[in-house]
């Protein structure tokens, strides 16, 4: 069983965005000299596979990585998990903002991997600029099946059983092959570390990089991005300190103030 | 101009605020003029549905039913059944859905089923000629993209907007939908999650949420125990979610819920752009974090400087004696 997961990386959140902006005359976004890692719902998706594989023999996976050079890293940090394959789709170029021509492209990386994917699973957001759009107009495009922010995926008898939570119920979906999946971070898929011999293994191994087919001018077009300020909020930014107990009675009286006063 | 239509799968109680795609089609058309037309799709017709929908701004209500649909709906029967509804539209139209994992869903495969343009979950939405305009979060809220599409027809979901224009009035029709629905989607196994959801987070009036300080499951047993005093919900940080320490429904943030309470009760989270991205601005933030220079005190109505072990237990003792 082919199981394929696509993987966006971000821009590492723990650095400024103050250099966000488009590349002077195009509508791509010049972020390449930010650090970039796997986003959480990246993890997510990359150990649900490699689950997926630990459990059933038959299961290959394939991990792709899009993105220009600049993700080489990254990719080499996947390929430390040894999946059977992993490869670079795209280049600096590569622009995802579309969902439409996202999917396409997406739908060909599918393809670059496997003629005949059963399983291909994406983090619930994919990247920066996605909020849980690719992953189901991927699968809407393919004529694939869909479920999305799932949190825990197994194979049987064929099927793909997947539990998810949606709002106070948990639901258990089947859906028969081909599917997308989207992936939601739970205890049970955090991402394991690498053995070290194969982190070693991955630095030296050629990367390899499938490039994308032309895709056709955008409907939608990025236009501007920046980074923007924190919403301004009107706390008060009274900040107490001293003896925990005097701090907590003057919580106390605050939340007391507030329920009563709502109430 | 792009004309504005609320779709509104009814019938699914994650669906938070269902309405909230007309109270923000009726925001866009006070900026810039023109009716809100809203469709309503659940298996039986709903007067109370149809009231919500006029009180939030819908001038054109169509209210579809379809005895085939189940309650909760599966997401592939409402696509059969809103692009049955769309199959004769044919006026530019920009269509919303109320955010959420639900509705976000449907205006990303509705876009690529009708061959519209998906736009994502979108802070705002303008509409000049034939253009439309989107604003949209990215780099975990903390960057915002301006994206332009002339397609004609565009698929986006929108939260509720802070301010709602008056409702104008409506008028009303009904129909009963008869479409083929397919059958080759098995209805998923559904379990309803313990006590500790009861309270839902969306709605809630206030909500206690703990992040990755909170070091276990136990302290989360604690928070637990002092939502319950305060009548409140429990919410959780991306990860404490990860952790294990707390259920995915319970995650805040960009990625996770957005809660608009009165009160947000915030122990040991440090105020990422992400996790501050999910809590309503109008929410006053009440910190408890032992570290003085966590970003959450910035933006703080009260702050504690305290380990939560020694808060927590003392609160909830406090609130009992009262």
């Amino acid at each position: 069983m082919q199981v394929v997961v696509l993987l966006a990386g971000v821009v590492d959140p723990k650095w400024r965005l103050g250099t966000l902006g488009l590349r002077p005359g195009t509508a791509q976004v010049e972020d390449t000299a930010l650090p970039r890692k796997l986003s959480p719902f990246d993890e997510a998706a990359l150990e649900t596979a490699l689950q997926l594989r630990d459990a059933d023999a038959a299961v290959t996976v394939t991990a792709i990585l899009t993105g220009g050079a600049e993700s080489d890293g990254l990719l080499r940090a996947v390929a430390a998990f040894r999946p059977h394959r992993a490869f670079r789709f795209g280049d600096a170029a590569m622009s995802l903002w579309d969902p439409a021509t996202a999917a396409r492209l997406l739908g060909a990386a599918v393809r670059a991997a496997t003629e005949a994917p059963a399983l291909v699973l994406m983090g619930r957001e994919f990247g920066d600029s996605d909020d849980g759009v690719l992953a189901p107009a991927l699968a809407e495009a393919e004529g694939w099946a869909f479920c999305g922010l799932a949190h825990r995926v197994a194979l049987r008898d064929g099927d793909i059983l997947l539990h998810r939570t949606r709002g106070a119920r948990d639901e258990i979906l089947h859906r028969r092959p081909p599917a997308v999946v989207s992936i939601t971070n739970e205890r049970g898929n955090r991402l394991r570390h690498p053995l070290m011999k194969n982190v070693m293994l991955a630095r030296r191994a050629p990367v390899e990089v499938v490039a994308p087919p032309t895709a056709p001018p955008p409907a939608l077009a990025l236009r501007a991005i920046a980074a923007v300020p924190p919403a301004q909020r009107g706390g008060a930014g009274r900040v107490l300190t001293g003896p925990v107990a005097a701090q907590v009675e003057e919580l106390a009286a605050y939340l007391r103030a507030s329920t009563t006063g709502a109430a | 101009m792009h004309d504005l239509c609320a779709l509104i799968p009814l019938g699914d109680p994650s669906v938070a605020d269902p309405f909230a795609a007309v109270a923000a089609a009726a925001a866009i058309a006070a900026r810039s003029g023109g009716r809100v037309r809203a469709i309503l799709l659940g298996r039986v017709p709903d007067a109370d549905a149809i009231a919500a929908a006029e009180r939030d701004g819908a001038t054109d209500i169509l209210s579809a039913a379809h005895a085939g649909l189940s309650e909760p709906p599966q997401a592939e029967h409402l696509l059969a059944a809103f692009e049955h509804l769309l199959a004769a539209e044919t006026a530019d139209t920009l269509f919303l859905l109320p955010a959420g994992a639900v509705g976000e869903e449907l205006a990303a495969r509705l876009a690529i089923r009708l061959r519209g343009v998906p736009l994502g979950r979108c802070t705002s939405l303008d509409r000049d000629g034939g253009q439309v305009t989107a604003r949209r979060a990215s780099h975990g809220g903390r960057a915002e993209a301006r994206l332009t599409t002339q397609a004609p027809r565009c698929f986006a979901s929108l939260r509720r907007p802070a301010a709602a224009p008056a409702a104008p009035g409506a008028a009303r029709r009904e129909i009963m939908l008869d479409c083929p629905l397919p059958n080759d989607v098995p209805p998923p196994e559904i379990r309803h999650t313990a006590g500790e959801q009861a309270r839902r987070l969306e709605g809630a009036r206030i909500v206690v949420t703990g992040g990755r300080g909170m070091a276990g499951a136990e302290g989360f047993a604690l928070l637990r125990d002092l939502a319950a005093l305060l009548d409140a919900a429990t919410g959780a940080s991306l990860p404490a979610v990860d952790a294990g320490w707390a259920s995915v429904g319970q995650q805040v943030g960009q990625s996770g819920a957005f809660v608009t309470p009165d009160l947000y009760l915030a122990f040991a989270l440090s105020g990422t752009a992400q996790h501050l991205a999910g809590i309503g601005l109008n929410a006053r933030i009440v910190a408890v974090n032992s570290d003085p220079e966590a970003e959450i005190f910035r933006v703080a109505d009260l702050g504690l400087v305290a380990p939560w072990q020694e808060v927590v237990p003392e609160l909830i003792e406090r609130l009992r004696a009262r």
